[in-house]
């Protein structure tokens, strides 16, 4: 019996239960976009949105992103995780948490959010103290662990502002501006959280899929501070109304643009010039961090007088934000992630026995390719009929979205069917050319 | 041959019985075996990965260790991972990067 080698990474179970927990939680906001259309058609300060919001970002996002955080950091940072029991501790505070929050926020009982929000703050603790444990371990410091690190810092920074900002709704205490406080509270969480996790492993998972490396590991490193250096920024100017804040919108954009200007030299050198529909999902995001930007510092313009039509300027900017970059980024990296779990579970034991699939062998490529141009389309549609305030439009727009989700879900189940379906049903199907065996190299 | 009767092609047809399930290719034909050593019934396999910190690696090695110790004659099989030189394209056999190209 042949020992397997002593593996970094944790129990895929672990990651794979956030992962579900996130696309339950995505097909959740779909379905209630598709219900609820005029929601996006009014002003976003009200309890639904504040409640779908939630569950975007901590239902969706954070639990992929956290899940995914568990077996990605230990084999970046080739180190084991601190502690896989926490995990489950962390999982439990996290459902327990998003539950209450969501439906606190959808009532409006904000003593009851933020009874809720400090469950979820004990799963994050634990998630940070896990994290910060580990790559405190860890032998070598790179671009990647100084992403992670500074997101772990911003998730605790988002969740106090989250606790605040419920605490003020509670019993009127705060000096801030309410809308301003909320505004500042989102883009901690959406730019800190979500945005400096996808520029830092995009700087790791890039290459690795790509066959590439990164070209320039100061510029690389250069990004990732000038983001957080112009967060803060940002974040101070937000709370207090400032207008120096369009001065930290611009410094943001300069550090998205380092970042994207490493990306694509990194994606010039790659050795893999096909690109698979995986990290096509995930440089499209990217891409969005675009107009994302541009109506960024458009908003952020001193003395901006808020109308319905900005107003719903505001909506796009936040759909483009979660259903653009960060839903198409995770979207994209889920199509590596599962697969890979998967087949790590499924397969890894097998592998030099028998004959095993190709990750691309667990899903369907044409329905990724399909599932993409409807969820592009369906994003472009939302945008603008949200612009126009068009509630039946917004609905048929939705319904291109959970189109596009239930294709995205189809292809996850054909994924995850590896996990139960008997081996012999696979043999015949792999007649690759990688796995004949009566092939002759020219090189032996 | 050596002592032992272990066929060196039995041994690299083994080795591509291993595939890296990201690339769809087998290793042989990656490029990613640097040396090979049989002594006795002992095999030790010298091979690289496309990129360091590659989450496969447990997987690749254990399969390699695996489709050895299927070869007549292997009584051990040891994979030593190097890093020097790294991995790049130009390693890769005709057969290996007309697949890669196609993935």
């Amino acid at each position: 019996m042949v020992e397997p080698l002593q593996s970094n990474a944790p129990n895929a179970g672990l990651t794979l239960r956030f992962v579900l927990l996130g696309v339950a939680s995505l097909f959740t906001v779909g379905g209630g976009v598709c219900l609820r259309p005029e929601l996006l058609a009014t002003y976003h300060y009200n309890q639904h949105i504040i409640a779908l919001t939630h569950v975007v970002t901590l239902g969706f996002a954070a639990s992929i992103i956290m899940g995914a955080l568990y077996q990605l950091a230990p084999v970046v940072l080739e180190i084991r995780l601190h502690s896989e029991r926490l995990v489950r501790w962390h999982f439990a505070a996290h459902v327990v948490g998003l539950a209450g929050m969501v439906s606190s926020f959808w009532i409006w009982d904000l003593k009851l959010a933020g009874l809720f929000g400090c469950v979820m703050g004990l799963g994050i603790g634990l998630f940070a103290y896990n994290l910060g444990r580990t790559i405190a371990r860890a032998p070598e410091w790179n671009v990647v662990a100084l992403a992670i690190s500074s997101a772990l810092f911003w998730l605790a920074a988002t969740l106090l502002a989250g606790l605040y900002l419920a605490a003020t709704k509670c019993w009127s205490f705060s000096p801030f501006a309410g809308i301003s406080a909320m505004h500042a509270h989102a883009h901690l969480g959406g730019i800190g959280v979500f945005l400096m996790l996808i520029a830092g492993v995009s700087f790791k998972l890039v290459p690795m899929f790509s066959l590439s490396e990164i070209q320039n590991a100061r510029r690389a490193v250069g990004a990732i501070l000038l983001l957080n250096a112009a967060l803060l920024g940002l974040f101070v100017t937000m709370l207090l109304s400032n207008p120096w804040k369009l001065a930290f919108s611009i410094l943001i954009v300069a550090a998205l643009a380092l970042y994207g200007w490493e990306l694509i030299a990194i994606l010039r050198a790659r050795k893999r010039q096909r690109l698979d529909w995986g990290l096509k999902y995930f440089i499209t995001a990217v891409g969005l961090l675009g107009p994302v930007s541009l109506l960024g510092v458009f908003l952020s313009w001193p003395n901006l007088v808020v109308n319905e039509r900005i107003g719903q300027l505001e909506n796009v900017y936040g759909l483009l934000a979660l259903l653009g970059v960060v839903t198409l980024a995770i979207l994209g990296m889920l199509y590596k992630i599962v697969p890979f779990l998967v087949w790590q579970t499924r397969y890894s034991r097998e592998i030099g026995r028998n004959k095993v699939p190709t990750l691309a062998d667990l899903y369907s490529a044409p329905l990724q390719a399909l599932g993409y141009w409807i969820y592009v389309a369906g994003l472009l549609a939302v945008c603008v009929t949200t612009i126009l305030g068009r509630e039946q439009g917004i609905r048929w727009s939705g319904a291109l979205l959970c189109a596009a989700l239930a294709i995205f879900a189809i292809n996850m189940a054909k994924i995850l069917s590896h996990l139960v379906v008997v081996r012999t049903r696979f043999t015949a199907s792999l007649n690759s050319p990688a796995m004949l065996e009566d092939h002759e190299s020219p090189q032996h | 041959m050596n002592p032992r009767n272990i066929d060196e092609k039995d041994i690299w047809a083994a080795l591509r019985q291993v595939i890296d399930p990201e690339l769809g290719c087998n290793i042989v034909d990656l490029g990613l075996i640097y040396g090979l050593t049989i002594e006795q019934g002992d095999v030790l396999v010298q091979m690289t990965l496309t990129t360091p910190g590659c989450p496969m690696h447990e997987s690749i090695a254990w399969g390699v260790r695996t489709a050895l110790l299927e070869v007549e004659g292997v009584e051990q099989a040891d994979v030593e991972l190097v890093w020097d030189p790294p991995w790049n394209p130009a390693m890769m056999t005709e057969f290996g990067r007309s697949h890669v190209a196609g993935n």
